[in-house]
């Protein structure tokens, strides 16, 4: 997001040169600032102050209710606990999980849709497009209670269309028994609420990735296909060869995003687990972990030390991806 | 203009009678509670108003997890507090700690002096560490084994199968899966949960002891882990979750044959859980003769609150008031904590949803012989470590040793660090 | 058929099917909220489950009103809420934007650099002082805690800065400013009527993300009369009897705005967010 310079100094300053020195402040000299402000208000209110404050409070023990004077310095002992903390550690393997599970098959079905939409739908490109963005822009609660009746272990239509498959009976045969289920899945258990999760993470935002990647492909000028084609270059070259490279830079954008969505993930399984984290914890991501600690346990100090652990966790993961987009080039 | 002027009188008379009205009403009341709890407070909002035509109730009603995290969240922060909280016991250990409330021992209020009006054992658990009444008891929950009376009967099982011993009460399970398919039990884990409630001593807690060492690594755990992993052995479990959707399923179509809980899930069955099944249930005792504690809600003013006094007074309306705690025990059947109120006649009538058997003298009973159970801050933390160490033996086939000193290892570091 | 000018290989036939399957598992959702919305609890709770409209709307939404007594004030302070945001965003984010694009003042780019880094702040880690904070002012369970901090947005002002820097001569505002139109005027009368698109935008961006914001009401909101839309629909579960078709019938009644706007609107919507992602 480079800052564009084109289009400095101002015009103004050219036209109306005013003397140097003990002039009077003109407008347009003091109105950018006037104009700019409002964000900057907020933000020293609502968004740094508070962040200070949850800094600070990461290193305290608290009680709330004793009001401020009841704060104890603990020095790191928050941040020493949440690490050793086997809650923790298993909402952030969670967070990873559902993450990877989650994340992956969102590019790896977003890139070649995008692709195949860019390429080949000219009439009802934007139509199809839309159908899978519309999720994204829904109500995640409103999608997640959905989600809970649609899985539903004796009445869920998921099970009953998995059960279906499995028991396809060919001759006698079940040639799908060994992929599909056979007989009605629980969600609800920890091995498989993850998954739960993780469909419902997958198909609100593979829309979105998808959009992202046409996007990008509508800037990548066609005559380089019509070159290639010239060339004799068969159109899985031309993907393989053309696409994908000119594609990084959007991937590494989107890629990012998607780090940093999956992993303060909240929404998605707060309501599926009903806000418990499910069955021995096996839906609970991180950030839940925070919020109980704060909500639940009225542990303010540690639920810091937790927000800004994550927040250390989600930055070194962008660092990392960016090394990753960036050693290739 | 004389239209105008007309307009602006009655404009005037209408302010001026809202504001007298205002004046007659001015005291609002909030009572924050949970559902089916929060039916009590319904029910006492039109005898209050005939009472104190003064004051006005205003209810605010939560799902049962949403209230206690919303009143953990108020009384942390200090702010969107209720003049009235509503607290189910296994919240109350935790609230009574946390310096939120007011201590209702103290003047005016003079609390302690009520103590003997109620069932011997829950007043203490209102109590936190330094003596202090943290709130009143409003009803208790003595537990009870609630069972289809025809479906058990079509199958050949009798009561005394099902309370004999636990054996005997697993082996009904087995009959009744081969000769009808349907479960005696929703989920395995029920028949842990009411175990550990069984066989306390008195000032004994469910996970804590007075001094709050821990007590899940003890044959009390052992034997409630072994008794939930033969049902799931023996298949006699539906293995569904209590108070999720298909709980209430299960219980509609005939798929589950019993169910153990407090004495007030028979309001929940008549209500919603199974209000189609009317008349083939009955109420038992425990089986093995046990006697359990489940639930029991209390009523407590925060420090914060903006109308304590007012407050105190519609408590002392909700649990002190015989009619009222009786009425409580008719809507939802909330055995009433006033003993006054558990010797009414009121006890002797037939529950029609119970098939017209006179179930709360047997509860009376049963809440005459519970144990005064001890309450910890860390009882929630405490269940849900268990809950999922039970969850590994049932599920993973964990062994049954390893998975308490797993969960006593744990519970115990969390509490340390807490104190 | 006409659209189809060369000749299609059966592996193209196959895409064309594996896209279409894709996007009826993308609706699905929406067809079985809808289908659910209009059955009754014990309708959905069978096997096979509906799969076409049943009779039951109107009861589900008695039954809806009767769990949530308060869901069409609800409905009403979450429109509220979302309008209010949306109103204060493309006032104060395209003032902020029109400065960052068209003035040449001192710190420009570093503070542009600062409202930048601020996007990346993930919005958990507000969560906990946003409470202790709207406690201490005592704004907790009030609409304003929810309105006033949103107002100004990092995205929308780079959006708005990215759209008036290439839409707007500089030329434009040269002439009005030496015609004597004041600063605010130039912007308000000149620049703002100019940029109506990517107000469009915008405002839809920021209406969709606060008519469905979750974690913010979820911490603020107290009473159920104060309650969003989604976290009234939350309330429902956890009651023990989770009425499916009433929370259908809400979900339904939550989606549906969205839906329509994204109808009118969805290439402006796209194009809206990608802006960031294109140009950036």
């Amino acid at each position: 997001m480079s800052v564009t310079s084109s289009d400095s100094p101002a015009a103004s300053e050219l036209a109306v040169s005013p003397p140097r020195r003990r002039r009077k402040l003109q407008a347009w000299e003091w109105a950018p600032y006037l104009f700019i402000s409002p964000f900057f208000i907020l933000f020293l209110v609502f968004g740094l102050f508070p962040l200070l404050f949850s800094m600070w409070l990461a290193f305290q023990t608290w009680d709330p209710s004793t009001g401020l004077q009841g704060m104890e310095w603990v020095g790191i002992e928050n941040f020493k606990f949440v690490l050793e903390d086997d809650w923790f550690q298993k909402s952030l393997y969670n967070t990873f999980w559902i993450a990877i599970v989650s994340g992956l098959p969102q590019h790896l079905v977003a890139i070649p849709l995008a692709y195949f939409a860019h390429t080949y739908l000219r009439k009802h490109r934007n139509t199809v497009v839309g159908v899978y963005f519309l999720p994204f822009i829904t109500s995640t609660v409103a999608i997640a209670l959905v989600w809970n009746s649609l899985f539903s272990r004796d009445y869920g239509v998921i099970n009953m269309a998995l059960t279906s498959i499995g028991n396809l009976s060919i001759a006698g045969m079940h040639p799908l028994a060994w992929l599909f289920p056979t007989s009605n899945v629980d969600w609800a258990q920890p091995q498989y609420t993850k998954w739960m999760i993780s469909s419902l993470v997958f198909w609100r935002y593979v829309g979105w990735n998808t959009v992202l990647y046409l996007s990008a492909l509508q800037t990548i000028p066609r005559d380089l296909y019509e070159a290639a084609t010239i060339d004799g270059a068969t159109s899985r070259q031309q993907f393989w060869h053309i696409t994908v490279p000119l594609l990084r830079p959007m991937m590494f954008f989107a890629v990012t995003l998607t780090i940093i969505g999956n992993l303060q993930l909240f929404e998605e399984p707060f309501i599926i687990t009903g806000g418990t984290g499910g069955i021995n914890q096996a839906g609970k991501t991180a950030a839940m972990h925070m919020y109980n600690t704060a909500f639940v346990d009225s542990d303010f100090g540690t639920a810091s030390a937790v927000a800004w652990i994550l927040f250390l966790i989600i930055g070194l993961m962008t660092w990392a991806n960016n090394k990753f987009f960036a050693q290739k080039d | 203009m004389t239209v105008t002027h007309r307009l602006t009188r009655i404009a005037f008379g209408l302010s001026f009678g809202l504001a007298f009205a205002c004046a007659q009403a001015a005291t609002t009341v909030t009572v924050a509670s949970f559902p089916s709890f929060d039916e009590a407070v319904k029910a006492a909002i039109p005898l209050y108003k005939k009472a104190r035509p003064d004051v006005e109730i205003k209810l605010v009603s939560l799902a049962f997890g949403d209230h206690h995290n919303a009143m953990t969240t108020a009384l942390a922060t200090g702010t969107n507090l209720p003049d009235v909280m509503a607290v189910e016991v296994g919240f109350i250990g935790k609230f009574a700690e946390s310096g939120g409330l007011e201590d209702l021992s103290k003047a005016p209020y003079n609390a302690a002096q009520y103590r003997t009006k109620f069932a011997k054992f829950t007043f203490p658990q209102a109590m936190g560490g330094v003596g202090n009444v943290a709130a009143m008891p409003a009803d208790i929950g003595p537990g009870a084994l609630f069972y289809r009376k025809d479906l058990l009967e079509k199958a050949g099982i009798s009561e005394a199968d099902l309370t004999k011993s636990w054996d005997s009460f697993l082996e009904s399970g087995k009959k009744l899966k081969a000769s009808s398919g349907a479960y005696l039990l929703s989920n395995a884990v029920d028949l842990k949960d009411i175990y550990i409630r069984t066989g306390l001593k008195d000032g004994e807690g469910i996970y804590f002891d007075s001094k709050g060492k821990v007590l899940v690594n003890s044959p009390r755990f052992e034997k409630a882990f072994a008794l939930a992993k033969a049902a799931r052995t023996a298949g006699i479990d539906a293995k569904i979750a209590a108070w999720s959707p298909e709980w209430s399923e299960g219980f509609k179509r005939n798929q589950v044959a019993t169910q153990m809980m407090g004495a007030w899930l028979a309001g929940h069955f008549a209500q919603w859980l199974a209000p189609n099944t009317k008349g083939n249930w009955r109420s038992a005792q425990l089986p093995n003769g046990g006697f359990a504690s489940w639930g029991g809600s209390f009523y407590a003013i925060p420090k914060a609150a903006a109308n304590k006094k007012e407050a105190w007074e519609f408590i002392k309306f909700m649990t002190l008031n015989k009619e009222m705690q009786i009425e409580a025990f008719r809507k939802l059947d909330a055995f009433p904590a006033l003993v006054e109120a558990q010797n009414d006649p009121f006890l002797d009538q037939p529950i029609e949803f119970l098939g017209g058997q006179k179930a709360r003298q047997l509860w009376k009973v049963a809440a005459d012989k519970i144990p005064a159970v001890a309450v910890d801050k860390f009882d929630g933390t405490a269940q849900d470590i268990v809950n999922a160490e039970l969850d590994k033996v049932l599920e993973q086939n964990k062994d049954i040793k390893t998975a308490l000193a797993d969960a006593q290892t744990q519970i115990e570091k969390r509490v340390r660090r807490k104190k | 058929m006409a659209a189809v000018r060369k000749r299609v290989s059966p592996s193209r036939w196959l895409a064309y099917g594996i896209v279409a399957l894709g996007g009826v598992i993308m609706l699905a959702p929406f067809w079985f909220m809808f289908v659910f919305a209009t059955h009754t609890n014990t309708e959905i709770l069978s096997v096979p489950p509906p799969l076409w409209f049943g009779s039951a709307f109107l009861d589900n939404v008695r039954l809806l009103i009767e769990k949530l007594p308060f869901f069409w004030r609800n409905l009403g302070l979450s429109f509220f809420i979302a309008f209010s945001v949306t109103v204060l965003n493309l006032f104060f984010c395209s003032l902020a934007g029109y400065a960052f694009a068209m003035y040449h003042f001192k710190f420009r780019e570093s503070l542009f650099a600062v409202i930048m880094a601020t996007m990346m702040l993930p919005a958990f880690i507000f969560m906990i002082p946003t409470v202790l904070i709207m406690s201490a002012i005592g704004w907790m369970n009030e609409a304003k805690a929810l309105i006033v901090p949103g107002a100004c947005g990092a995205f929308g002002i780079f959006m708005m800065r990215q759209f008036i820097g290439t839409a707007i001569p500089k030329e434009l505002v040269e002439a009005a400013r030496i015609d004597g139109c004041s600063e605010f005027g130039i912007f308000w009368r000149i620049v703002l009527p100019l940029v109506t698109p990517a107000l469009g935008s915008l405002g839809l961006i920021t209406f969709i993300g606060a008519w469905n914001n979750f974690a913010g009401p979820l911490v603020i909101m107290r009473d159920m009369d104060m309650f969003t839309v989604p976290l009234a629909l939350r309330a429902l579960q956890g009651t023990g009897q989770v009425p499916w078709g009433a929370i259908s019938a809400g979900s339904a009644i939550a989606v549906l705005p969205l839906m329509v706007l994204f109808v009118i609107a969805s290439r402006r919507l796209i194009e809206g967010l990608t802006s960031g992602a294109v140009k950036g």
